[in-house]
């Protein structure tokens, strides 16, 4: 094989395979990219076995061929080379990646130990590119990232009657974002690392999605992304959304999301911000023992059955639902200090993110 | 933030003498005063500093650089490339590694899993060495100074003694000792402590995580 592109074309094609490869896999060939160049394409595929990334390039294919280059050598080397054409080439067991002037010697990787990755046809759907992978950043706050319980550090995709409903949760939150008229079929849970590198992947204006047995599917003009599904059974997330809040907050998303950047300094994970909602807005507070506190008010609008409402929350998982809420006005919907309470944007029933106070 | 690529040699008279040959560097100059002159390589060490509070005279091709010590840094500037400045504003500090700052925020709220009756005085407890991960008071009167590891190893131990030696001259803290927490501790680093007469705790990172977390869940 042997392929001449620009420097920077170049590089965007591994780099946006390399996404794909973990840290830790069990196979060393997966450290790898297999390269494959044929007419006047090159196409660039990076896996862990649980996400893969297959993108393309137009270049120039001086010789037709397969090889599987070391992932993350091979783009730093082709991101270095002065700018203009860089050829990669195969010679006598080696990778040759050329520029004007520097010549990369690189050891191979054996395309035979590279696993077969099947090509499933799962047709797909059309969908808006942006508003997928916004819709997947509002929900992927929420998921876990602790491998220990592999069903909640997955997205649920799950078709509707209305649309496509995206669901994730860490047990501690729960965000869930409509996207109306997003006619996907199937449903399955797919994990939530993998979505995220949908915009730094693929995404791209309109986005194929296509839903199997066992992987969900992305496909658009700069190449695919295929994740696995999670097996097992996600919680039955419906039963747990109140149906009613006797009490609501209506406050600008930045006035608290810069009030929270100041908790953050004072407090951490365990050390829970004080929310007061009351006439006037919000009074907030934080203290923790060994370092001190921090208190402010934040103007807003308050309605309730009782006069003040105290609740408490871990700052973080509130920072990253107010963060997620894609309209300028926050509304914080409660029960009392105890029941789950909800964060979503004013005039926007497309997202909802479900907080657990925590006790005070 | 002033950020200036410029082909220079530079000249530092001080504690010792040190010249940079002619080449194209990057010299920043930061809000606080500080000049340092880096190559392209290495991630973290200039080539050539002057620490705050220093003052700086830019003459046409040359910057001297003064410092209250009699210390002197001459840049000549052959050719500048570029000469940019940010504003970068206030920085939150660095933020430790994951796990490790995880397992020193979950011992902070459970001192007693280091050994019973431990309470909090102070996380990064700060020393002239640098600070101390927790410092903590036994209910005997004395204080606990603990380093927390993702791995214990002997530079562990080495750290630990020295923050040792130096809370013990503080009479309000003394008698301290030392205790290294960390999730695997390995038998060299076991043997120097007892040596150092320091103790060593190792910590079920997941076990403390799930302990630690007290907060109810939705389901």
């Amino acid at each position: 094989m042997r392929i001449r592109a620009d420097r920077d074309d170049l590089g965007d094609v591994l780099g946006r395979a390399n996404r794909a490869i973990g840290t830790r896999t069990a196979l060393p060939v997966l450290q790898g990219l297999l390269c494959e160049a044929s007419g006047n394409r090159i196409r660039v595929t990076g896996s862990d076995l649980e996400v893969t990334v297959r993108t393309e390039a137009t270049v120039e294919v001086l010789e037709e061929g397969v090889v599987v280059i070391p992932g993350r050598l091979a783009e730093q080397a082709v991101k270095r080379m002065p700018a203009g054409q860089v050829t990669i080439g195969t010679n006598d067991g080696d990778v040759e990646i050329v520029g004007k002037g520097p010549r990369f010697s690189l050891r191979q990787l054996s395309v035979e130990d590279y696993p077969a990755l099947d090509e499933p046809d799962l047709g797909g759907t059309e969908v808006d590119g942006d508003e997928l992978a916004a819709a997947i950043g509002q929900v992927t706050v929420a998921a876990s990232t602790d491998a220990a319980r592999p069903i909640l550090t997955g997205v649920l995709f799950e078709t509707r009657e209305e649309g496509l409903r995206l669901v994730a949760t860490d047990s501690y939150r729960l965000a869930i974002r409509d996207l109306p008229g997003v006619g996907v079929e199937g449903t399955g849970l797919l994990p939530a690392r993998g979505l995220k590198e949908l915009p730094r992947t693929v995404g791209a204006t309109k986005v194929q999605v296509g839903l199997g047995d066992r992987e969900g599917l992305f496909s658009s003009e700069r190449g695919m992304l295929r994740v696995r599904m999670i097996e097992g059974s996600f919680p039955k997330y419906q039963s747990l959304v109140p149906d009613r809040y006797p009490n609501e907050v209506v406050v600008p998303k930045e006035d608290l999301l810069e009030a929270l950047n100041r908790v953050a300094l004072v407090a951490e994970d365990h050390i829970p911000v004080r929310l007061t909602l009351t006439d006037g807005g919000i009074e907030l507070s934080v203290t923790r023992q060994d370092v001190g506190g921090e208190s402010e008010h934040i103007p807003g609008a308050y309605r309730g059955d009782s006069e003040s409402l105290l609740i408490a929350f871990n700052p973080r998982y509130l920072a990253d639902g107010v963060g997620a809420v894609a309209t300028e006005e926050v509304s914080i919907q409660a029960i009392d200090g105890l029941k789950p309470s909800v964060i979503r944007g004013v005039d926007d029933p497309t997202f909802l993110y479900l907080l657990m106070p925590v006790r005070i | 933030m002033r950020l200036v690529v410029a082909e220079c040699t530079v000249d530092y008279r001080g504690r010792l003498e040190a010249h940079l040959p002619r080449a194209v560097r990057l010299i920043m100059v930061k809000a606080d005063g500080c000049v340092a002159i880096h190559a392209d390589g290495g991630a973290y060490k200039p080539l050539n500093w002057m620490n705050a509070p220093n003052s700086l005279v830019e003459e046409p091709g040359r910057w001297v650089v003064t410092n209250p010590k009699g210390e002197e840094l001459v840049i000549t500037l052959h050719r500048v490339v570029s000469d940019t400045t940010h504003h970068l504003g206030p920085d939150p500090g660095l933020q430790k590694d994951g796990v490790e700052a995880q397992l020193r925020d979950l011992l902070a709220g459970r001192p007693e899993l280091i050994e019973p009756g431990l309470t909090l005085i102070r996380r990064e407890y700060p020393t002239d060495l640098g600070p101390v991960d927790l410092l903590l008071a036994d209910p005997g009167g004395g204080t606990v100074a603990v380093e927390v590891k993702r791995r214990g190893e002997i530079d562990g131990v080495e750290q630990l003694a020295r923050y040792v030696e130096r809370l013990e001259l503080d009479p309000r803290l003394a008698p301290v000792r030392g205790i290294l927490c960390a999730e695997r501790i390995s038998p060299q680093a076991k043997v120097l402590a007892a040596a150092r007469g320091l103790g060593t705790t190792e910590i079920d990172y997941a076990r403390l995580r799930n302990a630690g977390s007290s907060e109810p869940t939705l389901f």
